[in-house]
């Protein structure tokens, strides 16, 4: 076993034990913490997969931002951090079984891939992925309009969270 | 950057214009004089409608921006038809309650409208998912835009989270497609599925993950759910827009998606017949839950679902007719469902209910009102001389063209069921009285903004089913650029 | 390949190890004698009152959100900059198109007193 495996199959735990602790812990601000830890685990994977921008991003946006929202969303809407309710409703069985049929349709699909058992070949030596980013971003042959649109729905959302946070009951 | 490239994003740079503009100009007029900026809106958008009709027409289908958008009459085609429908909504909008005095409304409106143009357009996987979500975020805000009442938060809300959850889905198959096939251009997926690069079982598999998130946006069973609430909740005139132009989004993405990038020889037969299934559930369920309705808002919603699966099949027949008969439909119907709901607005402005029981002796409290009500009902229903009829009939022939005459008869029985709910509305409007009270003092004020919509959608709705002719022969011309 | 991150890694093992002691040292050695007044949450100095999950105000939530979208549109700037002096005067006008959208936003929300704390 590679270093890189041993690294993926931490990294790959922690993920899943943290993402089910999300969904299992009673303690709200616990669960955003685990999650900020499930988080953590996929920037390393976006590390492993020498996809240095995204790391960058899910550290900064993800663990940086989101979780802050999620802790403030926490915050904001429970008196009780602790929830004492059922932790199942009456549709587990149902959606159980739709998530591991979904699985296992996923797994078949990447299964029947033929790439699937391939080795990813190396990046040619020099290349830098945040220099042909930025180059793709503003390049009229490649992403620009997408770029400007991304503008153009931060703006949209901006305007609607000041309106839905900032209008008064 | 040369005259076409630019013609090619013209209606968006002017629809971002004018939404800048609104935001400037909004904060410095005092409250009184805040429902201007529907006029401005409407005004603004018109002027788009015009100008782009003159200066930004597409000739030969072109790939520009690096092929992230693609120029082409039928792209050009729904774009005209996603600013006349928020044209019409910006009139519904003026006059509805703590929605029509808020530029923040207004401008979400044009943010979407720009998120659909270019919903139309893309032919690049990264364009299409950030114009389907520059589309969306507006639209679940504004659904949930009446922040004091109850029903439009939780309207916003269903919208919200199924909407993540089946745009979460739809982008890991965009993820999938990219992983398969190296590229995220349309044109060159194409290619990849053409060849040998992609089995036909992960296409399929791509295939339905990516319906997810479309059959959400176009309200397809099963990812229909979301659409009685929402609609239910929203402001109505924001519910007609998600019904009309957010669908005819969809579809055009629907239309652009698999026809170009899963139009292989071999794989079209297994998604067609997929979405013959979906088609004929969506119309039966939409049409049989529809008849059980008490509130009118509801029942456009279960009508709309039934709607989505007529236009399917158009979609289903594969066939350049077929993609005709899909964009004809989608003007007859989104005419015809934004009067719907803009009367409903209109009504329930006045009479503060959305019952359909309180309905009764709307013919008597106002004449013009109830005359708009037969027509969109009768258009929705598929009666002639009305827009519906001559689209049903185009989209049930070009199933009929494809030998699928089962669908065809499935449709055909679908619309009679479709005509009992439709009627049975109309009754209430002409045939009941109110109970115990003099109609006539008990009047339906039309403001200015809802007369002009509602004369010219129903206006437009005879018009397209009289002289269907030239309107026939541009969604050909647009079906052309997809074959 | 995975290097780079070694710095990283060696940083976080010894922000962990060095965190670990503090309290590790702290709970072998130190007396341990437990009262009421020590239990209590530490307010510098002052006796809490109330529950101390209070809900917080939608401010910080609006603040939060803001605060999202502005890292977002900074995540943008990263690849651009580094690439800036290859792209020229283009890209330049690009980023500034890009930032003259969302400058509108923010002025908007200004106005709107979307960034006050009343």
């Amino acid at each position: 076993m590679t270093a890189i495996q041993i690294i993926f199959i931490l990294s790959a735990l922690v993920i899943l034990g943290a993402a089910v602790m999300v969904v299992s812990t009673r303690n709200l601000v616990h669960a955003a913490l685990y999650l900020v830890a499930t988080l953590f685990g996929v920037a390393v994977l976006y590390a492993i997969l020498d996809a240095t921008f995204l790391t960058v991003v899910q550290v900064v946006v993800y663990i940086g931002a989101i979780a802050i929202l999620f802790i403030f969303a926490i915050m904001l809407t429970r008196r009780e951090m602790r929830d004492q309710g059922e932790q199942l409703n009456k549709g587990w069985g149902a959606a159980a079984l739709i998530g591991l049929l979904t699985f296992g349709g996923l797994f078949m699909l990447l299964n029947n891939w033929r790439g699937v058992n391939a080795t990813a070949a190396a990046l040619p030596s020099g290349f830098d992925g945040v220099v042909e980013l930025g180059t793709a971003l503003v390049s009229t042959d490649a992403f620009v309009l997408p770029f400007e649109v991304a503008s153009v729905l931060l703006l949209a959302a901006l305007i609607g969270a000041v309106y839905v946070a900032g209008t008064k009951k | 950057m040369n005259p076409t490239t630019f013609a090619a994003i013209l209606p968006e740079v002017l629809l971002l214009v004018l939404g800048i503009l609104i935001l400037v100009v909004e904060p410095f007029w005092k409250e009184k004089d805040r429902r201007n900026t529907g006029w401005l809106t409407f005004g603004g958008l018109l002027a788009i409608l015009v100008v782009s009709l003159l200066a930004g027409r597409p000739g030969e289908p072109t790939s520009v921006f690096g092929g992230t958008i693609r120029f082409d009459w039928l792209g050009f085609f729904f774009k005209m038809l996603f600013i006349f429908a928020a044209a019409m909504t910006s009139l519904f909008m003026m006059d509805v309650e703590k929605l029509g005095r808020r530029g923040e409304s207004y401008l979400l409106l044009l943010a979407s409208t720009l998120g659909m143009n270019l919903m139309a357009s893309a032919s690049d996987l990264v364009m299409l998912y950030l114009a389907i979500e520059t589309t969306s975020i507006p639209l679940y805000v504004l659904s949930g835009f009446i922040v004091d009442d109850e029903k439009s938060t939780e309207s916003g809300f269903k919208y919200l989270l199924f909407g993540a959850m089946t745009s979460a889905v739809m982008l890991y198959g965009f993820s999938l497609l990219f992983g398969f096939t190296g590229t995220t251009n349309l044109y060159e997926i194409a290619a990849a599925v053409a060849g040998a690069q992609v089995s036909t079982v992960t296409a399929l598999g791509v295939i339905a993950l990516v319906l997810v998130g479309i059959g959400f946006k176009v309200s397809l069973v099963p990812f229909h759910f979301w659409a009685p609430d929402t609609y239910e909740g929203a402001p109505t005139p924001v519910a007609g827009f998600l019904s009309t132009a957010s669908k005819a989004a969809g579809f055009a993405v629907l239309v652009r998606l698999f026809f170009i990038a899963f139009a292989k020889n071999g794989l079209a037969p297994d998604w067609t017949t997929g979405l013959a299934a979906l088609a004929t559930l969506t119309m039966t369920l939409g049409n049989l839950v529809a008849m059980t309705q008490t509130n009118i808002k509801r029942l456009l919603a279960y009508s709309s679902i039934a709607h989505a699966g007529y236009v399917m099949i158009g979609v289903v027949a594969f066939s350049n007719l077929g993609v005709t008969s899909v964009v004809f439909y989608l003007i007859a119907y989104i005419l015809t469902n934004l009067a719907a709901f803009g009367i409903v607005a209109v009504f329930s402005r006045v009479a503060g209910s959305d019952k359909i029981s309180d309905y009764a002796g709307l013919s008597r409290r106002s004449p013009w009102l109830a005359m708009a009500m037969l027509v969109a009902f009768l258009s929705l229903a598929g009666m002639p001389p009305f827009g519906g009829f001559v689209a049903k009939v185009f989209v049930f022939a070009a199933a009929v063209k494809s030998d699928l005459v089962w669908l065809a008869v499935v449709g055909v029985i679908n619309s009679i069921l479709g005509v009992y709910y439709y009627l049975t509305v109309l009754k209430v409007v002409y045939l009941y009285r109110m109970e115990g009270e003099a109609e006539e003092s008990h009047p339906i004020p039309l403001t200015r903004p809802y007369g002009i919509a509602l004369v010219v959608l129903s206006l437009g709705v005879l018009l397209i089913g009289t002289l269907f002719a030239p309107w026939f022969s541009a969604s050909g011309a647009a079906a052309l650029n997809l074959f | 390949m995975l290097f780079e991150y070694i710095a990283i890694a060696t940083l976080i093992v010894l922000a962990v190890i060095v965190a670990l002691i503090a309290i590790g040292l702290g709970e072998l050695f130190g007396p341990k004698k437990k009262m009421e007044e020590k239990s209590m949450p530490y307010e510098s100095g002052m006796t809490p009152y109330g529950p101390g999950t209070r809900r917080m105000p939608v401010r910080f939530y609006l603040i939060a959100v803001l605060f999202i979208l502005f890292d977002i549109e900074v995540v943008f700037f990263l690849p651009w900059a580094i690439v800036f002096r290859q792209l020229g005067l283009f890209g330049l006008i690009e980023m500034a198109v890009f930032i003259a959208i969302l400058l509108v936003g923010y002025i908007y929300a200004w106005k709107k007193g979307a960034l006050e704390w009343e």
